[in-house]
């Protein structure tokens, strides 16, 4: 309802928690909680919102595009270690076969066990972060200056791979409500890359992918950190429906909510960078609920705006997840 | 010779690397950083002169337009690889006459953070700007601050961090850093960094953008 511009009955949410929040959780609720359960989330999310790894040993991991994780430090995702493409050709590099089972694994049992779900695949580091990944962030920034024309191909190229996945999702598991993309393009002000720079090599790649996303009748959701306001009439063009983690640091959440809604939802909206780890429960309360009150009227799906982090108290946590589930009752 | 200190600066300020750089498109074939520094050497400017009157001149202009969002991170790092072309033909000059640069301006993230782009960033503006930089790169102890701070008397530590969780550690860091030596002088920055974290753990400066660093710097180095 919320993505079709439509008032619900009451504000959806969809919340994440990295290993070390989960931890806390279980300290809290116990060893058994089923976290899932406990939340009970809106949304399902299949597919990998940070690419398809493999353990290889040495806590390292090993993506399907070819990159090594360091799992040392970051536990949910990861750190890129060394580079795949070095030089800016893809001479000798192989794309990953789209048709590979590790895709789609277990996803019909998933689709199974959720149907009452709102039911996304998630394709993570769908562009620009996967440029990065394979290229380095800092060569990644130099070659929009230097190697335009590479980097028009290998954007292509990354889109084609998703739009082939895109594909073989939406034909073979017709449940699936949406696509979720995962691109961070912003900065605590602005873009990384400026918007120049984002509408000549990002966009017209975006467009395609989700021209075929809207092709086969499904939503598509999007996530980039940072402050994206100056992008959101470009993604509405392109057929988004709705944005993520809508972060309240960088973006004046009551505002945007005002002017977009109708037009595309927000996702996210409590502070992470403040709220939750140095705020009092009083303080998480009031802007929880000052949230939903807003999504009252559609146009808003609550969570952190980031999965929330181990930083953040256990009783800042309760007490959100206490005020969304108390919607209900 | 003006008109090669403009020149000069207008590389730096557009990311001009050399000659080959296909960077800026209507710079093409023309000289760089790279060859415009190396003919004020062979003129007999000295390096000091190279640097105070066409690097650093190009170097603030990239500043203040990234603070002021007309250039964004791709255009200040190729500005930082022309600055580079040029500097590397100036550290042999400036490493036979030492105090020639302004001061020394040692870096790092904090430990437990390894998000960089920040850093590097500040780290290229802050060395544009006519000081030496010690980076000492990711995940970064207070002892190895203390220890270089020990090693560059009256050098100033910049601080970075992305995350909140790692953010904390900035405090320790800072309260290890100033319990060694209350004199030396400490700017943080990051994301979720603000004023207010800057007061309460007793740091003495935040920026939010490179420019901001390198004017403290001004102010603040002798």
């Amino acid at each position: 309802m919320v993505l079709d511009g439509k008032q619900p009955p009451y504000v959806p949410w969809d919340c994440k928690f990295t290993i070390e929040a989960l931890d806390k959780m279980k300290a809290h609720y116990g060893d058994d909680v089923d976290v899932e359960e406990l939340v009970d989330n809106h949304f399902i999310k299949l597919g990998a919102s940070s690419g398809f790894k493999i353990n290889i040993g040495n806590d390292r991991k090993k993506d399907i595009f070819g990159v090594i994780w360091d799992m040392t430090h970051e536990k949910d995702i990861g750190n890129v270690e060394g580079l795949v493409l070095p030089e800016p050709t893809l001479d000798g590099y192989e794309f990953p076969d789209p048709n590979n089972p590790m895709l789609y694994d277990g996803m019909e049992e998933k689709i199974a066990a959720n149907k009452d779900k709102f039911i996304l695949y998630s394709i993570g580091f769908s562009l620009f972060e996967r440029y990065w990944t394979l290229r380095g962030m800092e060569n990644a920034f130099l070659d929009f200056m230097m190697y335009p024309d590479f980097v028009k191909d290998l954007m292509r190229k990354i889109a084609d791979f998703n739009i082939a996945v895109i594909k073989n999702v939406c034909e073979r598991y017709p449940e699936v409500d949406g696509i979720y993309f995962g691109d961070d393009w912003g900065a605590q002000k602005k873009l990384m890359m400026g918007k120049d720079v984002w509408i000549e090599f990002i966009y017209p790649e975006l467009k395609r992918m989700y021209a075929n996303t809207k092709a086969h009748g499904k939503y598509q959701l999007i996530h980039s950190c940072g402050d994206i306001e100056e992008i959101i009439p470009e993604l509405i063009e392109a057929g988004v429906n709705c944005i993520n983690p809508f972060q309240p640091e960088v973006l004046d959440v009551d505002d945007l909510l005002n002017t977009y809604r109708g037009k595309v939802a927000f996702h996210g909206g409590l502070s992470t960078q403040k709220t939750l780890p140095y705020g009092t429960v009083e303080d998480v309360v009031a802007e929880t609920k000052h949230l939903l009150e807003m999504g009252k009227d559609g146009g808003y799906i609550f969570c952190p705006s980031h999965a929330t982090e181990g930083d953040t108290p256990i009783e800042n946590i309760v007490a959100f997840i206490d005020l969304i589930k108390a919607q209900k009752c | 010779m003006e008109e090669l200190f403009e020149q000069l600066a207008y590389c730096i300020e557009y990311g001009k690397i050399n000659k080959p750089s296909p960077f800026p498109p209507d710079m093409k074939d023309k000289d760089g950083a790279d060859e415009i520094t190396q003919q004020l050497l062979n003129e007999g400017i000295s390096a000091d002169d190279i640097l105070q009157k066409a690097l650093i001149v190009g170097m603030e202009k990239v500043g203040v337009k990234f603070r002021e969002n007309k250039v964004f991170v791709p255009q200040v790092l190729m500005s930082a690889k022309a600055m580079d072309a040029a500097m590397a033909h100036l550290k042999p000059h400036f490493a036979n006459s030492p105090g020639s640069q302004k001061g020394t301006f040692i870096i790092g993230t904090v430990e437990g953070d390894l998000h960089d782009i920040g850093k590097n960033l500040v780290a290229m503006m802050v060395e544009g700007n006519g000081y030496e930089v010690i980076d000492l790169g990711t995940d970064v102890k207070a002892e190895k601050f203390i220890e270089a701070a020990e090693q560059y008397p009256g050098a100033v530590i910049g601080l970075s961090a992305l995350l909140t969780t790692t953010m904390n550690n900035m405090e320790e860091i800072t309260k290890a850093i100033k319990s060694h030596n209350r004199n030396i002088a400490i700017c943080i920055g990051g994301a979720p960094v603000n004023q207010d974290f800057c007061d309460k753990i007793g740091a003495d400066s935040y920026n939010p953008d490179p420019q901001g660093v390198v004017e403290f710097l001004n102010k603040t180095v002798e």
